[in-house]
């Protein structure tokens, strides 16, 4: 608004975009406001213009040139003057984030220059995938820190990223964490604005797909299990509240996101895209955690929790991930090798006895003598076994063990 | 929970229809666009005419409070309901006299927008010729950002033949600002 007075006026239409070749952006903007972009990259924040940029969002930008590419870096000032209940958790600055303001670009100011690169980049990668690093040297930087540029594979990541790194204490000096949509590409750019269309679409029919995704359970996509997993894990771990959002298809935990309420946890990744590399890992995590809780499909959390309470040890017949397929069938594996042998019953009721007497003669040596002493070896085994193990009724323990593992060697 | 949602940005709506202080509206404005990024709350929006507030705001003088507002449109405009309400109530034409503000968030909301509300039937008038030769300049622009979006609104929401037309129509016209040569 403001700012904009300065501009050689002409048709708003056409006066402001300059037709100064594209390409130097980054130059440019460096040598028309570099000094003052330095004041706003430090934590500070040069008050006077920052305080004027919070409420014109800088009205500036575009007209001044190639500096329009980057004039939403500079931090505005936070907001001191809201009303109570409009009043978030963090201090923050009056803005409206569009799509177009995201990306899977994030700019880092304010890293001490300390050669730490390596350090700031393993911080990052705990949010998500990176595919590309550097230092942007000919950056505008305050004196002893440098600035990097960090793409993430996810534009989901990206944002939890900047939610928990921006303003995070780096070896003694604070970041200023940004999106930096001007280093995408027009193909990114485009890609951005699709997933977007996507996301809204699944979100908003979120009826129907949840239905559907019910029904299919079992074949969802790994991504899809992944998020599942570190949204459930997240209810388990976090202060996130499942119960605030019945019908919540997985989405930004908050009502709105720049509004206020920060989930302050770490592993909170319920966003809509997020197939991150640490969410996998995360997700093998919290399969070992919770072993038997299959999420159906695409559900809302709530339904899940209940599931989990509600799910005692069966996981037949409903989704589980992989991983937990094959501890399930290993731990079955075992526990029936086990009793084959042994025929009494530990602690575990869920396990018949009876039925799987016949099972072992099922073994079929191929050939009549070795059936016979296999018989003979088996009818063996089971004598020693049950004159140990009657006589501790509840625990078959080491001295009942120790010699049928050496049986089922000889066998 | 839900109810305190809907109490909450009624909450907001109210003061914002209030209060004098314009510190505030912006303030509010910017919240409930905000809130118009999460599909989860469309349904409140809309049951609480925040959509007509937004595109309301379109035709406001203080600059900071169309950003807000087109924002806000750019955040919700996907949802299918959302989107036949906008065209409905005539959206399109303040949506497109955004293209020319001298704020640039504006400009980018605005290009979006236009792209998202794009159906076969609104094609028409969200790619009018002067839309077209206004992305054709904001494809020079040296906002990456912007040429960036307005070269996908070419790219993927155009037919060449209305680019060509532009193009030519854009030779003639003396406005503005000199084309670069090819």
């Amino acid at each position: 608004m403001d700012g904009g007075g300065s501009r050689p006026g002409g048709g708003p239409m056409r006066g402001e975009r300059p037709l100064c070749s594209p390409p130097d952006w980054l130059r440019a903007w460096a040598g028309g406001r570099g000094d003052k972009m330095a004041a706003g990259s430090g934590a500070g924040t040069g008050p006077g213009t920052g305080g004027e940029k919070m409420a014109a969002g800088g009205g500036s930008g575009p007209g001044t040139g190639p500096g329009g590419a980057c004039r939403h870096h500079e931090q505005l000032a936070a907001c001191g003057s809201r009303a109570k209940y409009r009043e978030g958790r963090r201090p923050r600055a009056v803005k409206v984030y569009t799509i177009n303001l995201e990306s899977r670009y994030l700019l880092i100011q304010g890293v001490p220059a300390l050669g730490v690169m390596k350090e700031l980049v393993e911080q990052f990668a705990l949010y998500g995938a990176i595919e590309e690093y550097h230092a942007l040297d000919e950056y505008p930087a305050e004196q002893f820190t440098e600035v990097y540029l960090i793409k993430f594979q996810k534009v989901q990541c990206a944002r939890v990223a900047k939610k928990k790194m921006d303003e995070r204490s780096f070896f003694g000096s604070l970041l200023h964490v940004c999106y930096a949509p001007e280093f995408e590409t027009v193909q990114e750019t485009r890609e951005k604005l699709q997933d977007r269309r996507k996301y809204i679409a699944k979100a908003t029919n979120q009826r129907d797909c949840f239905v559907l995704m019910k029904m299919e359970g079992p074949k969802k996509t790994d991504p899809a299990h992944c998020r599942q997993w570190s949204t459930l894990g997240s209810c388990a771990t976090s202060d996130w509240d499942p119960s605030c959002f019945p019908g919540s298809h997985g989405v930004s935990q908050n009502m709105g996101r720049p509004s206020g309420s920060q989930n302050q946890s770490l592993l909170t990744l319920p966003q809509y895209d997020s197939h991150c590399a640490e969410t996998s890992a995360y997700c093998g995590q919290s399969t070992s955690l919770t072993r038997n809780v299959s999420p159906g499909g695409h559900g809302p959390p709530v339904p899940l929790i209940r599931q989990r309470t509600a799910v005692a040890d069966s996981g037949v017949g409903r989704f589980m991930p992989r991983t937990t397929h094959l501890q399930e069938r290993k731990r079955r594996r075992e526990e029936s090798n086990k009793f084959a042998l042994i025929e009494t019953n530990t602690d575990n009721t869920e396990v018949i006895i009876g039925p799987q007497l016949p099972e072992i003669p099922k073994v079929d040596m191929d050939d009549d003598s070795l059936n016979t002493s296999a018989t003979l070896i088996r009818n063996k085994l089971k004598e020693v076994a049950e004159s140990v193990s009657r006589t501790p009724v509840e625990k078959p323990d080491n001295s009942s063990a120790k010699p049928l593992v050496k049986q089922r060697r000889r066998i | 929970m839900e109810l305190g949602r809907l109490e909450y940005l009624q909450a907001l709506v109210t003061e914002f229809q209030v209060t004098d202080s314009s510190e505030a509206k912006e303030q509010v404005l910017a919240n409930l666009a905000n809130f118009a990024y999460d599909p989860k709350n469309y349904e409140y929006l809309r049951q609480l005419q925040v959509l007509d507030l937004f595109l309301d705001m379109l035709t406001e003088d203080n600059e900071t409070l169309v950003e807000f507002a087109i924002g806000g449109l750019c955040n919700l405009c996907l949802d299918k309901t959302n989107k036949d309400y906008i065209l409905e109530a005539n959206g399109v034409e303040p949506i497109i006299n955004c293209l020319s503000s001298s704020n640039e968030e504006t400009v980018m909301s605005a290009v979006t927008t236009l792209m998202y509300l794009t159906t076969p039937q609104s094609r028409q008038q969200t790619t009018a010729l002067p839309v077209v030769e206004c992305m054709l300049r904001f494809s020079l622009s040296a906002s990456r950002r912007l040429s960036n979006l307005a070269t996908v609104f070419l790219e993927d929401y155009c037919t060449p033949l209305q680019v060509e037309e532009a193009q030519n129509l854009s030779k003639h016209t003396a406005v503005g600002i000199p084309l670069p040569k090819d």
